[in-house]
């Protein structure tokens, strides 16, 4: 009686501390921001340091290699696009694409937060080649600085690059041209060897001839 | 020789893939966030023809911005030399830096800042240089630096004019940081430092060129630093010459 009684305690603990962690999740937002400028583990303390101004910042984490940023912070206290990007720029480094996840579903990214001119966007999967997890960084980099795109998702296994864009600024070609003009071949475009050379030696995949 | 190719084989056959931390020796144009603090200390233990010194500052940075450092350096001395043995406070520091340029990129950033160093007639008047002059002297410089995820390269170039002294110096700085652990956040690495120090003290017509070879274990805001320096060329007076300089630090940053 005595070890199903202990059995039973446990049980339920173990349910309304799952419980518990789900809601504090629940009432969180995400915020997922790629910041250029971490040379070093240093660089990412500093940055650290500085969101930890934001008073309940949680789940930070911070990918050196590819300079992918994120956290969770109160709903009840949402923050904003520019109030993110600010930070990062009075941290020192310059941010690039950033998301929120709001805990209601609402998505808010740097495109649509007012850059697309038409909120009817076209999806595409474009053949890109890579290797790693710098490479998902900088393919995802430079399909997001054409203009019109509003995210690109890059996949280390399939190598197929997710785009959601605005057809009326932009099409597939001009985003293969920004991923092979930072080194990268597409099914249509291939990168200048000069653009290839400059890859990070863990980045060099290998051409298709 | 055999040996010595080997373990620089050793070093970059490990050093080729990450990322390091701040200088020893030399300086760094990156700056850690707006507001934060950084206390270090690095002890150097000078020895020279004329005797040894040990030199202990405690040095107090400040970022008020992004861009901006203000540095106090408070140091003690100890000195047992030829002519005169005694301790106490040396010449206090005051430094300020500038950040005017920056271009980042994922995993890798250049910097340029401008640097100016006070250096306080607080010390005895023992001319052991950069240590306890008894003199003002004021350093005007600039240090540019690129940080990336295999290697850090940073450099200084500047002129230290002493008024009331004759140990105006032109000064470059060169350093080359490698690490030989994978990059990780939070910190956990392993530094190897390769420093180069030129001084000329035209008035005096010195010259020295000072090779330091650094080590550094660093946490996620403390390093604990380790390096030797050794003089490569040497054209002063050969009673001043320096021996060797061991160099012991560590920083916490706040």
């Amino acid at each position: 009686m005595k070890q199903i009684t202990i059995i039973l305690s446990i049980v339920i603990g173990l349910f309304a501390f799952a419980q518990a962690d789900a809601q504090s999740k629940k009432g969180r937002d995400t915020y997922e921001v790629q910041v250029d400028g971490l040379g070093c583990p240093f660089c990412a303390y500093g940055l650290e340091k500085k969101f930890k101004e934001f008073k309940g910042i949680k789940d930070i984490a911070i990918d050196i290699e590819t300079g992918d940023f994120s956290f969770s912070y109160p709903a009840d206290k949402p923050l904003s696009l520019e109030q993110v990007l600010t930070q990062v720029e009075k941290a020192g480094y310059t941010p690039n694409e950033a998301k929120i996840s709001r805990a209601d579903g609402e998505i808010v990214t740097t495109k649509t937060a007012g850059k697309l001119l038409n909120t009817d966007l076209a999806t595409s999967k474009l053949y890109v080649n890579g290797m790693c997890g710098m490479c998902k960084a900088r393919i995802e980099k430079a399909a997001g600085t054409v203009d019109g795109v509003a995210s690109a998702l890059w996949d280390v296994d399939t190598k197929m690059l997710t785009v959601s864009f605005d057809a009326t600024q932009t099409d597939e070609k001009a985003i293969e041209k920004a991923a092979a003009a930072v080194g990268h071949d597409t099914k249509g475009v291939t990168a200048s060897d000069k653009a290839y050379d400059n890859l990070h030696p863990c980045c060099k995949y290998e051409r298709e001839i | 020789m055999k040996y010595i190719i080997t373990v620089v084989c050793v070093v970059f056959a490990f050093a080729k893939a990450i990322a390091q931390g701040p200088p020893i020796t030399a300086d760094k144009p990156i700056m850690l966030g707006g507001g934060s603090f950084t206390i270090k200390t690095l002890t150097e233990i000078r020895n020279t023809e004329r005797g040894t010194i040990v030199y202990t500052p405690i040095m107090l940075h400040y970022l008020p911005t992004n861009n901006i450092l203000v540095a106090l350096h408070i140091p003690y001395t100890t000195y047992n030399l030829r002519d005169v043995d005694g301790s106490g406070l040396a010449d206090m520091k005051i430094m300020g830096k500038y950040q005017f340029y920056r271009k980042d990129g994922t995993g890798k950033t250049f910097r340029m800042v401008a640097k100016t160093l006070q250096t306080l007639p607080t010390g005895r008047e023992i001319d052991v240089m950069d240590i306890s002059t008894g003199k003002y002297t004021g350093y005007y410089g600039v240090v540019a630096g690129l940080e990336t995820l295999k290697y850090g390269i940073s450099g200084e170039i500047g002129y230290n004019e002493m008024p009331d002294g004759t140990l105006d110096e032109f000064r470059a700085k060169l350093g080359f940081g490698l690490p030989l652990l994978k990059p990780q956040y939070p910190n956990k690495q392993l530094n190897l430092y390769f420093e180069y120090n030129s001084v000329w003290l035209h008035e005096r017509d010195w010259y020295q060129l000072l090779y330091s070879q650094g080590v550094q274990y660093a946490l996620k805001n403390i390093t604990f630093d380790l390096a030797v320096q050794l003089p490569l060329v040497q054209e002063i007076d050969a009673d001043r010459a320096l021996n060797y300089s061991v160099f012991l630090g560590t920083r916490y940053t706040f």
